[in-house]
């Protein structure tokens, strides 16, 4: 009796006495040594918690640069006739892919038959937009932005910067992209 | 070290350095949360092309980590800075 008690005792008292048992049978395929688990000590769990601190500063500083650099860095992308623009109706739009194959890309042709051209990803989080002929204005579906069909530039909603703008010419008859034009806040 | 764990958290200075380690800990955890906001909030302002919004978010996660960095390395129990040991 003394010896339950003084055993029961000892398990209250005990740093382990929590610890669960490897004993359930899904625990035989993952088996690990509960002897290492307990040598994770805070101080090692501090060092980790530094480590991490660490790169998460290096992560922002580096995304910082990566953003800045790339925001200075001019682009140069070649020339591309856009198929079926010559077709298109007033008040209507196509999709093509710009500067890559990889890159969607919105063309307009406003009521008036005037051309603009934007990529599609909405600058909120990369929704595709669509042009509305109701209401003749590029719209985002998934958080409800709205940006002007001639311009580009935001009407409502959380886009944070007008859509990136697809620099146009007209060659011959034919419509061409010559350019990705990134706007925002720059300043 | 189970004997070591139980009988150090039993005295009063036993008690005393592990909480200096729990708040080490805490506070260490405090920043890491603070960082991961200010890592989302770089994300968001690169995104937006609000490059203004980069350098104060860099040079607070830079003191975040300079805090982390000092709370490492010299926040330490009283007992343990003199034998120099933990």
């Amino acid at each position: 009796m003394s010896s339950e008690l003084s055993s029961a005792i000892k398990n209250v008292l005990s740093d382990e006495a929590d610890v669960r048992i490897a004993t359930a049978a899904y625990q035989a395929e993952f088996p690990y040594e509960r002897d290492e688990e307990a040598q994770v000590t805070r101080r090692e769990f501090c060092g980790f918690l530094f480590l991490t601190s660490s790169a998460l500063f290096l992560g922002a500083a580096a995304f910082s640069a990566k953003a800045a650099y790339d925001a200075k860095a001019e682009a140069r992308f070649a020339p591309a006739a856009i198929n079926g623009a010559d077709a298109m109706q007033p008040g209507s739009a196509i999709n093509f892919h710009y500067p890559t194959d990889d890159e969607s890309a919105i063309l307009v042709r406003a009521k008036d038959g005037s051309y603009a051209a934007f990529g599609q990803k909405c600058t909120h989080l990369s929704c595709p937009v669509h042009y509305s002929k109701q209401n003749d204005r590029l719209e985002c579906p998934c958080h409800e932005g709205g940006f002007d069909a001639k311009t580009g530039e935001v009407l409502y909603g959380p886009p944070p910067r007008p859509l990136d703008k697809i620099n146009i010419e007209l060659r011959s008859g034919q419509v061409f992209a010559i350019g990705r034009e990134v706007r925002g806040n720059e300043s | 070290m189970k004997a070591s764990r139980t009988s150090s958290s039993k005295t009063p200075i036993g008690r005393g350095r592990s909480a200096v380690w729990q708040a080490r800990l805490v506070l260490l955890v405090m920043i890491n949360l603070a960082q991961l906001w200010i890592l989302s909030a770089v994300v968001d302002a690169a995104l937006a092309r609000e490059f203004r919004h980069l350098g104060p978010l860099i040079v607070a996660s830079g003191v975040c980590w300079l805090i982390a960095l000092t709370i490492f390395l010299w926040w330490k129990p009283a007992g343990a800075r003199r034998s120099g040991s933990a």
